[in-house]
């Protein structure tokens, strides 16, 4: 050991004789030091040899080392998705300009856990595509949708569900199941994006397929179900669309097929929904036959399913039709019913409502009296509820009614003219007093016969 | 042309070396009176390759320059050779690139030799520069078979990217190419994968993931992946290859169509070898596939539509390159496999460019083979 140390600390012009060469001496010195190493240190010198590998991992960045090893492995296919789906994400960004939220997103070169994502199922689809299993195909690129779960990765989401459909159309043994599937993935992504067409058009094809096969999922739900339940969704907001444009046909066609889907669906709540969009949108047309015979539908199902709010709403819907036919005496006994319904199962925001309506129907009916007792009650429900909306409303309406009701005896007074009259009216505009016009009324009365 | 001169008679301190092999001299070429050989095989050698090109250039940089009085007079002598190297290193650059793809390497060596002389004289040593004279000398050695000289002008080369960080993508490209050949005719067949998936990074970085260089790049793969017998990476590789080409050969016809028969020309001799090669290795092994596999149906089905493709795309090629009788043969060929296949959506172009090639070869009569 001292040897080998000693030539460093006195450095000599020449050689030392004795010694053969210089260099020689510091190789035996290294000879020397070996056996003294301790085990840890060489440990750590085998450690940190590295392969080209490592090597490359640490010079290169990610995504060219990702792309490099599928292309040594031989998947070109995958090498050249992955590049494309890489570059698209840029050009969008570009396209979009600085002042978009795409600008601010974090690549996908920046995230590795996507990448290897990415790497890993789309080298396992390429390999079962070369030896045609398209079931691993389509499960691959299943995956890989599903992954893909946040809002913004909602493209990549597509793309994979559009390439998990292809593949699901070639597998030929299991009936097309996996193709319905792959519909029903890619509808409900477009319903989530809000493009209703592409939606109806995927569901529509889900439907077609699951229709006469008893395909089940975990939870116990048909698929074919499921499809209609979908449909009739899908219908009923392409028919919203089309109501607020005022095309009243489509909506209703479009809506008599929603009801189809939720009959076929064989659930008695959706049914009952979709009957009474029918009847609301005839309603909306003007037909209030039809709209009575839809609405009629509604209430039927409704007292079937004991589902009392339904109810409510069918007879609420009911009496508007009703009263646009002029039946008003028909229409209060509907809205009596109402109150009757919502006062027997405690529901007291609908029972507010249904004094509000039955008030409003006596004031067209120029019942101010009676209409005003009805928005008192309102009124009263709405401050036991405490909300304001209500309270507001109710309390403007109770207004109205009011000085109606004041309006013929006050105006009679005035035609009148005489010394007592204008007494009375000059000591009211003083108190303002309510009590005045109940008096005034008996007055007014008999006035008015003499 | 050769004068023969004997080292003795050298003046004292200046050593006369052989151009090619740098022992010393007996020759001189008496021409230019500048450049030296050991042996006439040599000089003939040197003259074939390049120096027929270079000679009268060489005389003037490898004199010595004349004496000057003024720092102007010598920056102006100096710039002057600067610009007469860069000349002689692109001529001979070119010259080797040429002599390379036509398969003939001993005559590339020379040229290759002389331009990386050059290149060292004008830019110096380690610099990113030498790499592409570096990369054609390390191409003809490999050709030649001699593999550990190829193997020092690699590793030089790669000394050179690896000091120059930021060095373009198309160098390293052509380094990971060249490092591919080198490996994949050693034997190695991983590492040559490896280089070849690197340059195929590349180059799809550089020029797009459907262009021609890329294509290359994975039919040199695919010629590996062959080696190892793992055919269908190969078949899915050629494929692609295929369809690039075909993709490509498509636009420069429908460019050709629209210029209305200008002269330009779309490949040199060359290239035409080179893409004429590889489409016809492509369409052999498709025909070896369907006769060792004659019963799936699928496949020969796959097959019929590949080799469709491919003729169509020599015939295309060789149309491109004013051959038409070829190209007639090869469009026929075409319509054939289109039509034993279902869908055929070639058919229509094929016919187009079969009756383009007979409107060229009747007027004619007499076909002009351009080889």
């Amino acid at each position: 050991m001292a040897s080998a140390v000693f030539p460093r600390q006195k450095p000599r012009f020449l050689p030392d004789i004795n010694e053969k060469s210089s260099v020689k001496a510091s190789l035996h010195g290294k000879e020397m030091k070996k056996p003294n190493r301790g085990s840890a240190e060489r440990e750590r010198i085998q450690t940190t040899t590295m392969n080209a590998d490592e090597i490359a991992q640490f010079r290169y960045s990610l995504h060219q080392n990702l792309c490099v090893s599928m292309l040594q492995e031989g998947f070109h296919g995958s090498f050249k998705k992955f590049s494309s789906l890489l570059q698209r994400w840029k050009d969008e960004r570009l396209a979009a300009g600085p002042d978009s939220e795409l600008w601010l997103q974090r690549s996908l070169e920046e995230q590795p856990d996507k990448l290897e994502m990415l790497r890993e199922h789309l080298t396992r689809a390429e390999a079962a595509q070369r030896a045609d299993q398209f079931v691993e195909v389509y499960e691959s690129h299943l995956a890989l949708a599903k992954f893909f779960s946040e809002p913004e990765d909602m493209w990549l989401r597509h793309h994979f569900y559009k390439l998990g459909l292809k593949a699901a159309r070639k597998v030929k043994t299991d009936s097309s199941r996996r193709e319905a599937e792959a519909s029903e993935h890619l509808a409900h992504l477009y319903l989530e994006r809000g493009d209703l067409e592409l939606a109806q058009e995927h569901f529509e094809m889900f439907h077609h397929l699951a229709v006469g096969q008893s395909w089940q999922d975990e939870s116990g739900h048909t698929h074919l179900s499921r499809a209609c339940e979908s449909l009739c969704r899908v219908y009923t907001l392409l028919a919203q669309r089309q109501l607020q444009c005022g095309e009243y046909r489509a909506a209703i066609q479009l809506l008599n097929q929603a009801y189809e889907m939720a009959k076929e669906a064989g659930d008695k709540t959706l049914e009952g929904e979709a009957v009474y969009r029918v009847g609301l949108a005839y309603q909306s047309m003007g037909s209030q036959t039809t709209a009575k015979q839809f609405l009629n539908m509604f209430m039927e199902i409704s007292t079937a399913l004991g589902d009392m709010e339904s109810l409510g709403k069918a007879y609420k819907a009911i009496a508007k039709s009703l009263e646009s036919e002029d039946k008003i005496s028909d229409a209060i006994e509907h809205l009596q019913k109402y109150l009757e319904v919502c006062q027997e199962n405690n529901q007291h925001e609908n029972r507010q409502d249904a004094y509000m309506c039955l008030g409003s129907i006596h004031i067209s009916r120029a019942q101010y009296e009676r209409g005003c007792e009805y928005f008192t009650q309102a009124f009263e429900m709405a401050c036991s509820l405490d909300s304001n909306p209500c309270i507001e409303k109710a309390q403007l309406c109770v207004g109205i009614a009011r000085a109606h009701s004041m309006l013929r005896v006050y105006t009679s007074h005035l035609q009148i003219n005489k010394p007592p009259n204008v007494s009375t009216l000059i000591s009211w505009k003083e108190t303002k007093e309510d009590k005045f016009h109940e008096t005034l009324c008996e007055f007014a009365g008999s006035t008015h016969c003499s | 042309m050769s004068m023969s001169i004997s080292p003795l008679a050298n003046p004292k301190g200046t050593k006369k070396l052989c151009e090619l092999c740098q022992k010393p001299a007996y020759l001189q070429c008496t021409k230019c009176r500048v450049t030296f050989y050991c042996d006439v095989a040599h000089q003939q050698a040197d003259w074939n390759s390049i120096h027929e090109k270079v000679c009268e250039l060489l005389s003037s940089i490898r004199t010595p320059a004349p004496f000057s009085c003024f720092q102007a007079d010598r920056d102006i002598h100096h710039m002057q050779t600067l610009k007469r190297l860069e000349h002689i290193t692109q001529l001979s650059h070119a010259a080797a690139k040429s002599w390379v793809s036509e398969g003939k390497y001993s005559e590339a060596v020379p040229a290759a030799q002389l331009s990386l002389r050059c290149a060292i004289d004008i830019y110096g040593r380690d610099v990113v520069e030498l790499v592409p004279a570096y990369l054609l000398l390390a191409e003809a050695s490999i050709g030649l078979g001699s593999l550990s000289q190829a193997e020092s002008c690699l590793s030089q080369a790669e000394w050179m990217v690896m000091k120059n960080p930021g060095c373009s993508r198309t160098v390293l490209h052509l380094l990971h190419r060249t490092l591919g050949h080198l490996h994949s005719a050693k034997g190695d067949y991983s590492t040559a994968l490896l280089h070849f998936a690197n340059d195929v990074y590349y180059a799809s970085e550089e020029f797009g993931l459907d262009s021609v260089v890329t294509a290359r790049g994975y039919f040199l793969m695919a010629n590996v992946f062959m080696k190892q017998e793992k055919t269908d990476i190969t078949n899915s590789l050629y494929s692609e290859v295929a369809s690039i080409w075909h993709a490509h050969l498509s636009k420069l016809m429908e460019c050709y169509s629209q210029k209305e028969h200008e002269g330009a020309q779309y490949f040199d001799v060359a290239q035409c070898a080179e893409v004429n090669q590889m489409l016809s290795v492509m369409l052999e092994a498709q025909q070896q596939d369907v006769n060792t596999h004659p019963a799936y149906s699928t496949t020969t089905f796959n097959s019929l539509g590949q080799r469709a493709l491919l003729s169509h795309s020599l015939a295309i090629l060789w149309f491109l390159c004013n051959d038409h009788k070829k190209a007639l043969e090869f469009g026929r060929k075409a319509a054939e496999f289109s039509q034993q296949c279902e869908h055929n959506s070639l058919a229509e172009s094929i016919q187009d460019l079969i009756q383009q090639a007979e409107t060229h070869l009747n007027p004619e009569q007499t076909p002009i083979i351009h080889h």
